[in-house]
């Protein structure tokens, strides 16, 4: 990561260049008030908050794609306001209507919109598509420029491993994942780079497959933090229902890090909501009233590490993070904070990485993340479709190293 | 092990959900999350004196629920636990929300001083004084408040007081270096007179009384409202950069266009959202100056921003409520609050200084004297508090 003087140092000595500003591109599914492609497009258009200031990139978004139009669409409204134009194709898009690639980089939305789902309840945006659509313009017109894609790369393992591989043999900067490793944590701490982790646990609230995708981003990014590195998933399994409180019973994840997660939660539902008591809810017993159908993601990594997502809807409606760490006595813990509609200012914290990246063409932190976590979350959910069998997961073997500096917002 | 936890007595107006009554004296009987557990403070409350019951009230179902905490019809039983002396070893004033009469001014009076008055009268006669947290501002009277300052100084007893803004989370989790030499401060926040103005100046007050020579007191304020604000605004009263940048750490700014999120106001777009704008500007001794804006219709979060010498640009960031208001459930800016009032309980010292606290109390009242005054410059020479801020940071931060 850039500090900020380099960062703007990088920009400066890009305008002293006499450097027109980078063009973008925008590939989304849809256009709405508060869908991401707004509240993550309108960033590059409006500027957004950074560090005090309300910083306006130095870029320019040329062309738009947007795959469907629903009512409350935004797309034609802001290309008139702001002077670019909606083509119909992705290659339009990229080309400006032209014959060759005009633009220097690609903005990939592909979240919200009305698309269907498998039978593991996987909703099937289109990232994939819209990626190799992107990739055959930089194929065919002989240059390539840095892509982000917004959350999982794609509901398939597969389809997301192709993705990555396209981006290192065409060698383009890629960046992916969700907001939740980007924004403002409470406590503001960081696990230690190279550390040795006992276990660690998350948990999380929402529906699936969007809101558990977050819930083990966040989990990723701090424990990629230990040991020598990343090096990949073993296996993994999901349970539902009250089998994942038996679990609990039985040891298989900690309470200690259940009870320092939850001690982060400033969301806790029940009796909190009815007359605003503070909660013990694991000593109580509230939880499983609370949580009537839990779920638990069992994360088996190859260098032992045992880690666990609970979604716990009904007891809480925030994102909280605790591990032991191995010969430290006190549990680490933290809440992911997303900051509230309309602003989403987390949404700005992640924007701000992806102008890092458009600018300096260099990814903050390893895309490598997002394709482990797209593909931990598919096979949890095929765990799921398949009677909560543990998975073994070969093709989980993604290594790769943290990032040397922590990516929240610290000043 | 029990006889030597200390015992606390609340001293209350109101309790009823989402009170301030209710998130701290929650905290004390059913504990909150805290350093990665479920904390219970090692203290237990004992008795507890409502000054208003209403259809509303908890006091009932928390003494139902906690039968070790007594409810007790006056201050002096609360405290004496029926006996005829002194018998808690803390107390916990908390004089926030209930019906009470507001004066010419507009300020709510809130029986502060006399909840006070009761709790000190039970120490001179037991001949014994035990540590109190006021919660919030001392008294809407500055002359009361001074006394309330000046009786725990005379029996020598520690006293703690004040918002949750000093003490809450921060985005970004910064602190104002110790000694630094501050040209500005500023605060934009919301809320009403005589009540989250109070905690804007709070805000500020944490921060600047860091400054190289500490804090020396205020000289004057002046209050701007309604199209004086506007125009005091469009004259660089206050200096628009500094307001910028605290705006530019709000999680809240009300978007100013339909169909975008996140924008930043122009002053048209702010003369539309905000219906009752109001600044408190005031001068230290030492010279620095000091701005607090009350923005409700923008914003709903408290920022701060800064000039500090050595800092090419405004030096600013959030103080962070989870605020219970359809954001969050729990009002956790309690905790640190209360945590501060845990200590302070079990060491008998105050964790930070009282006269902070004491400062904007005079501030708040001279504030909206100066707006009943229709904006004149109030001065205030009553207010020349000279304190040492604690070494320690005393926010959030684990």
């Amino acid at each position: 990561m850039l500090t900020r003087r380099e960062f703007i140092g990088a920009a400066a000595a890009a305008a002293a260049k006499g450097a027109q500003p980078k063009r973008i591109a925008i590939v989304t599914t849809i256009y709405r008030y508060l869908s991401h492609g707004q509240h993550m497009g309108d960033r590059f258009l409006v500027g957004y908050p950074y560090e005090g200031e309300w910083h306006k990139p130095d870029m320019k978004v040329v062309s738009l794609y947007v795959d469907q139009h629903p009512e409350g669409d935004l797309s034609g409204e802001r290309a008139r306001e702001f002077g670019f134009k909606v083509y119909p194709t992705i290659a339009e898009t990229l080309r400006c209507g032209g014959g060759k690639l005009a633009v220097d980089a690609v903005l990939i939305i592909g979240e919200h919109g009305n698309y269907p789902r498998n039978e593991k309840g996987q909703i099937l945006y289109p990232r994939y598509e819209f990626f190799e659509q992107c990739v055959k313009v930089f194929e065919q017109d002989g240059r390539v420029v840095p892509v982000y894609n917004d959350k999982h790369l794609s509901y398939s393992f597969d389809k997301a491993k192709s993705m990555v591989e396209a981006s290192r043999r065409m060698k383009f900067p890629m960046l992916a994942g969700s907001s939740l490793p980007v924004t403002w944590r409470l406590p503001a701490i960081d696990l230690a780079l190279g550390c040795r982790i006992d276990e660690a646990l998350m948990v999380g609230e929402g529906g699936s497959d969007p809101m558990d995708f977050h819930a083990l981003e966040g989990l990723q990014c701090m424990v990629e933090r230990r040991g020598r590195g990343e090096t990949g998933v073993k296996a993994v399994q999901m349970i539902e229902g009250d089998a994942v409180w038996d679990a609990g019973n039985a040891g298989r994840y900690s309470k200690d890090l259940l009870i320092a997660a939850l001690s982060r939660s400033d969301t806790p539902l029940g009796p909190t909501v009815d007359d605003g008591r503070t909660q013990d809810l694991v000593g109580s017993g509230e939880l499983p009233k609370l949580a009537k159908n839990p779920a638990a993601y069992f994360i088996e990594y190859r260098d032992g590490l045992r880690a666990t997502l609970l979604m716990l809807n009904g007891a809480l409606k925030d994102f909280n993070f605790a591990a032991q760490l191995h010969g430290v006595p006190d549990i680490q813990s933290t809440q992911f904070l997303l900051t509230p509609e309309p602003n989403v200012t987390y949404s700005a914290c992640l924007m701000h990485k992806v102008e890092e990246m458009f600018a300096t063409g260099v990814a903050p932190y390893p895309v490598d993340r997002t394709l482990l976590v797209s593909g931990i979350l598919e096979s949890c959910l095929t765990s799921n479709a398949q009677g909560h069998a543990r998975l073994e997961t070969p093709h989980l073997a993604v290594a790769y190293k943290a990032p040397v500096k922590s990516q929240f917002p610290a000043s | 092990m029990s006889a030597t936890r200390p015992r606390l007595a609340g001293v209350t107006t109101r309790f009823f959900k989402m009170s301030h009554t209710q998130h701290i004296i929650d905290r004390f009987l059913d504990g909150y999350g805290w350093n990665s557990t479920h904390h219970h403070p090692e203290m237990d409350l004992v008795s507890l004196y409502v000054d208003q019951v209403g259809a509303d009230d908890l006091s009932r179902e928390r003494a139902a629920r906690h039968p070790a905490m007594k409810l007790c019809p006056t201050i002096a039983e609360a405290l004496t636990l029926g006996g005829g002396k002194l018998a808690v070893d803390g107390v916990v004033l908390v004089g926030e929300h209930g019906t009470y009469p507001k004066n010419d001014r507009g300020q709510t009076k809130y029986p502060r001083y006399e909840l006070f008055t009761g709790i000190v009268d039970v120490f001179r006669k037991s001949g014994r004084s035990v540590p109190v947290f006021n919660d919030k501002h001392l008294s809407w009277n500055w002359e009361w408040a001074r006394k309330m300052y000046d009786t725990s100084r005379e029996m020598g007893f520690a006293f703690q007081a004040g918002s949750s803004l000093p003490v809450t989370w921060r985005t970004p989790s910064v602190e104002m270096p110790m000694g630094a030499r501050i040209r500005e401060a500023l605060c934009v926040c919301y809320g009403g007179v005589d009540s989250y103005d109070f905690h804007g100046l709070e805000t500020i007050q944490c921060m600047v009384e860091r400054r190289r020579g500490a804090e020396t007191g205020v000289k004057w304020i002046q209050a701007y409202r309604g199209p004086d604000f506007w125009d005091a605004l469009r004259n660089h009263v206050w200096p628009r950069e500094l307001m910028d940048a605290a705006l530019c750490r709000s999680h809240t700014l009300v978007p100013a266009r339909a169909g975008f999120n996140d924008v930043f106001p122009s002053v048209e777009d702010m003369q539309r959202l905000v219906k009752d704008p109001v600044a408190y500007r005031y001068e230290h001794n030492d010279g620095l100056k000091c701005t607090m804006l009350l923005l409700s219709g923008l914003i709903r979060d408290f920022n701060f921003a800064a000039y500090v010498e050595g800092q090419s640009r405004p030096w600013s960031t959030q103080m962070y409520l989870p605020m219970p208001d359809g954001r969050t459930t729990l009002a956790n800016f309690f905790s640190p609050l209360v945590n501060h009032m845990e200590k302070m309980y079990l060491t008998g010292k105050a964790q930070y200084p009282i006269e902070r606290t004491l400062l904007t109390t005079g501030l708040t009242a001279a504030g909206v004297e100066s707006l009943y005054r229709k904006g004149a410059k109030v001065e205030t020479p009553h207010l020349a508090i000279r304190y040492q801020p604690t070494k320690e940071s005393t926010y959030w931060r684990t």
